[in-house]
């Protein structure tokens, strides 16, 4: 908790620490010249410009950053941004927010003038696919140290490479580490006596008490219906290993018959039959319909990434106590075990090749893996990023937090990720909502939906005009 | 060649060139009246015309300046498209449907409160007509978008107002009713959210256009017997037929559009794509999926929808004004 001062107390301390260093370097030359007045000297030295500009980022340059404005807002990079100008005097960060990025970006990479770093995020993201070509390769970044003089590939979680590398380049630096997980409500589950189902079958259980007292197990609004996707396929993964996963975004014909994966579906559908899911769903927004978890407290469990807590920090009743759970298991001799989760870091920053300061890029993204500027983040926000040791035990006193933390941990190595980094089926770009809504509304049977699903994922398959990408998931 | 070949050729020329003589006014006049508009009109006109004429024969991506040639392979790509075509039917429903409930609408305030008033007297308006002028024009001062998000909140299937009255009024089967959740009611949902954001704007026209109408005309009608609804569609409505063919043409690009609107009811086109209209189809093609040649070829159908119902509605008028000007006469 001693690195945790407050932002403003955090920038004072700062500058009072510019003041003393410009005084000490000031000393110094005005010494050197005294005593050597023949010698000219060399500012910094060249181990020391190594150290603290390793991507020669120019001389007063400006770093032109576009960042996804969505549940963790700006600020963060703006924080970064200063962090930066510290750094290197003279270097002026811009951070642009923006909510359609592909929208916004996409007159920029045709004129040939991208921005230096951009946050590829976002419903309206750019699908990384057309524009992987384009993209600055960031193995360097990996090998230099951060601002706190630790080298970036141990400061950060080391599954990061793996998140950020497609189709065996590594393009993209997600910054925020991200649980996918069931949410519950530890005081009400107590309340009722109630534990979390570790089965799909103890769900189904659960329904049927919930519904007893007049409540629902899940809800679901319009524009996220695909979170209990990711619910699905992470228990499919569970029962029949990552390679159900695989076989589905490697576009490989008869993927969606996997038993593994219709089993997962089945229950599901006994679940919507039953009406264990709060009616309206294809109606709702996923904001009320989230609420109708976090403040109605009308459903059980909810599906989704641990931004959950800060996206309905304005919309959770008091003393909820937001807990993690992994997805449940279809049969208790599953392949990867029940504890194993989907986390992996999210918010991909990338790189474009052609941008005018691709090493100001750089030095941002390099800024934002110090330990400073991931406490900020950490802090403001109550979500982890990819620097390890950020977070305290008690998650700056967020129940969420704390037990994200400790659902990683217990996972072990048995983390997986295929949503935050991007590796599933919005990768093309194929449409998965219309008949997911219609699934999840009772008018489609499983066998429906995922005949629908292969038909699609096929038809890509089978376009030529598509350039595939081979996806490994660990 | 002879020598009065040689004449007869240049007589008129030098006619021609005396009758062209430039003056610094004539070639002022013609720069800024003729050429500054001419070259406006052909730079952001008429080049991205051709341009995304060009582009929707490619396979652009949308994120770098490559692309290939493909032909006419995009245009055979979207109409075998399920979905496309549904957009296409969605579009078209709205841009044959919605105007006309919107005008019919939107003219029969206008008559009211202009000429629907006290039977006897000076023909006027119905008393406070006024206010209903002011609070019908209101909705279309507030953006597209905000309108979305009001009727979103309205319709809601567990918290929203709508379905609170339906259940307050007995009417139980309407609990956790998604009206634009449900693959029959997303779409006259979301075409009475339109309307009601549109209407206010074509009432105040044609409460213009009524006003225009000479009184004597209505008090000859009242004299010779003619009811309030006879003299709304008799005496009226031709007068105003232009303003109402003018509507139409702008109503009808605005709805066969609606993308405002239909991105915030439902963004990924509603229930079984029951609400995808065209504009939004192209939209997600270009910008979830980076099919930048194909979303143009969409691009190019829109267009041609477009002047296809502009023609529609011009020939109808022809039809209606000429039997109308055949009548009177």
């Amino acid at each position: 908790m001693k690195l945790s001062a407050s932002s403003s107390r955090g920038k004072l301390a700062r500058g009072a620490m510019a003041v003393a260093l410009a005084a000490a370097l000031a000393a110094t030359t005005a010494c050197s010249a005294g005593t050597t007045p023949s010698s000219t000297p060399e500012p910094g030295g060249p181990t020391q410009s190594e150290a603290s500009n390793p991507f020669g980022v120019a001389e007063g340059s400006a770093v032109d950053a576009v960042v996804f404005d969505g549940g963790y807002g700006t600020d963060y990079v703006d924080f970064a941004g200063t962090l930066v100008s510290g750094n290197l005097k003279g270097v002026k960060v811009t951070v642009s927010p923006s909510t359609a990025i592909a929208q916004e970006l996409q007159p920029r990479f045709v004129a040939g003038d991208p921005p230096d770093l951009f946050a590829n995020d976002g419903a309206g993201n750019i699908p990384t696919a057309t524009i992987i070509d384009q993209l600055a390769t960031l193995d360097d970044l990996w090998g230099t140290t951060n601002y706190d003089g630790v080298k970036i590939s141990d400061a950060v979680f080391p599954s990061v490479k793996v998140d950020g590398t497609i189709d065996g380049k590594f393009i993209q630096m997600p910054y925020v580490m991200t649980l996918v997980s069931l949410w519950y409500s530890a005081s009400l589950f107590e309340e009722h006596g109630w534990t979390p189902p570790k089965t799909w079958d103890e769900m189904l259980e659960l329904g049927a008490k919930a519904k007893a007292e007049g409540l629902y197990l899940f809800t679901y609004g319009k524009e996220a219906a695909t979170y209990w996707e990711w619910l699905m396929w992470d228990s499919a993964a569970k029962e029949g290993g990552l390679s159900v996963i695989e076989d589905i975004v490697n576009l490989k014909p008869d993927a969606w018959s996997n038993p593994a994966l219709v089993g997962v579906y089945k229950k599901m559908e006994e679940a919507i039959k039953a009406g264990y899911f709060v009616p309206g769903g294809a109606g709702t927004q996923f904001t009320q319909a989230q609420a109708q978890w976090s403040n109605d407290q009308k459903a059980l469990l909810y599906y989704s990434g641990s931004w959950i807590e800060n996206e309905m920090k304005d919309a959770t009743k008091e003393g909820f106590e937001m807990t993690a759970w992994p997805a449940p298991t279809l049969t208790t001799t599953s392949v990867l075990p029940f504890e194993a989760v989907q986390a992996g870091a999210g918010v991909p920053y990338q790189i474009p090749a052609q941008a005018a300061n691709v090493a100001g890029g750089k030095e941002l993204l390099r800024a934002m893996l110090s330990k400073e500027a991931a406490i900020n983040f950490s802090k403001a926000k109550l979500a982890p990023t990819i620097v390890k040791d950020t977070v305290p035990a008690d998650g700056f006193g967020s129940t969420a937090l704390a037990s994200t933390m400790s659902t990683m941990e217990a996972a072990g190595p048995d983390i997986f990720n295929w949503i935050l980094a991007g590796k599933a089926g919005s990768y093309y770009g194929i449409d998965q909502s219309v008949p997911l809504i219609q699934f999840l509304s009772g008018e489609s049977t499983a066998e429906e939906y995922l005949a629908t699903m292969q038909e699609a994922f096929d038809k890509v398959a089978n376009d030529s005009s598509v350039t595939k990408v081979t996806f490994t998931l660990s | 060649m002879t020598l009065a070949s040689n004449q007869t050729m240049g007589r008129p020329l030098r006619r021609v060139a005396r009758r062209r003589r430039l003056t610094f006014d004539r070639a002022s006049f013609m720069a800024v009246f003729l050429l500054l508009p001419l070259s406006v009109f052909v730079v952001f006109v008429l080049v991205p015309y051709l341009q995304s004429f060009y582009y929707a024969l490619t396979n652009w991506r949308g994120f770098s300046d490559q692309m290939d040639f493909v032909g006419l392979s995009n245009f055979a790509t979207i109409f075998t498209d399920e979905v496309f075509l549904i957009s296409l039917r969605n579009s078209a429903f709205l841009g044959a449907v919605l105007p006309t409930f919107i005008l019919a609408f939107a003219f029969a305030i206008a008559f009211l409160v202009t000429s629907g008033g006290p039977a006897t007297g000076q023909v006027r308006g119905l008393a406070g007509g006024g206010i209903y002028r002011v609070v019908s024009f209101f909705p279309y001062a507030v953006p597209a978008i905000v309108i979305g998000l009001i009727w979103v909140q309205v319709f809601d299937p567990s918290r929203g107002l709508l379905n609170g009255v339906l259940t307050a009024a007995g009417l139980g089967q309407f609990e956790s009713f998604p009206w634009l959740g449900n693959a029959t009611t997303a779409m006259p949902a979301s075409m009475f959210t339109i309307a009601w954001g549109l209407v206010g704007f074509y009432t105040v026209l044609f409460v213009a256009a009524i006003k225009s109408v000479p009184a004597e005309t209505y008090e000859a009608a009242r004299i010779d017997g003619a009811g309030r609804f006879r003299t709304a569609l008799s005496i009226t409505l031709p007068q105003v037929l232009g303003n109402v063919r003018t509507a139409y043409i702008y109503l009808g690009l605005a709805v066969i559009d609606s993308f405002g609107y239909m991105m915030v009811l439902n963004p990924q086109g509603g229930p079984n794509y029951a609400t995808l209209t065209l504009t939004q189809e192209l939209y997600q093609t270009a910008f979830t999926k980076g099919q930048f040649g194909l979303a143009t070829a969409m691009g190019i159908v829109l267009a041609a929808v477009t002047l296809f119902y502009a023609g529609i509605v011009f020939v109808v008028f022809r039809l209606v004004g000429g039997r109308e000007e055949a009548g009177r006469a």
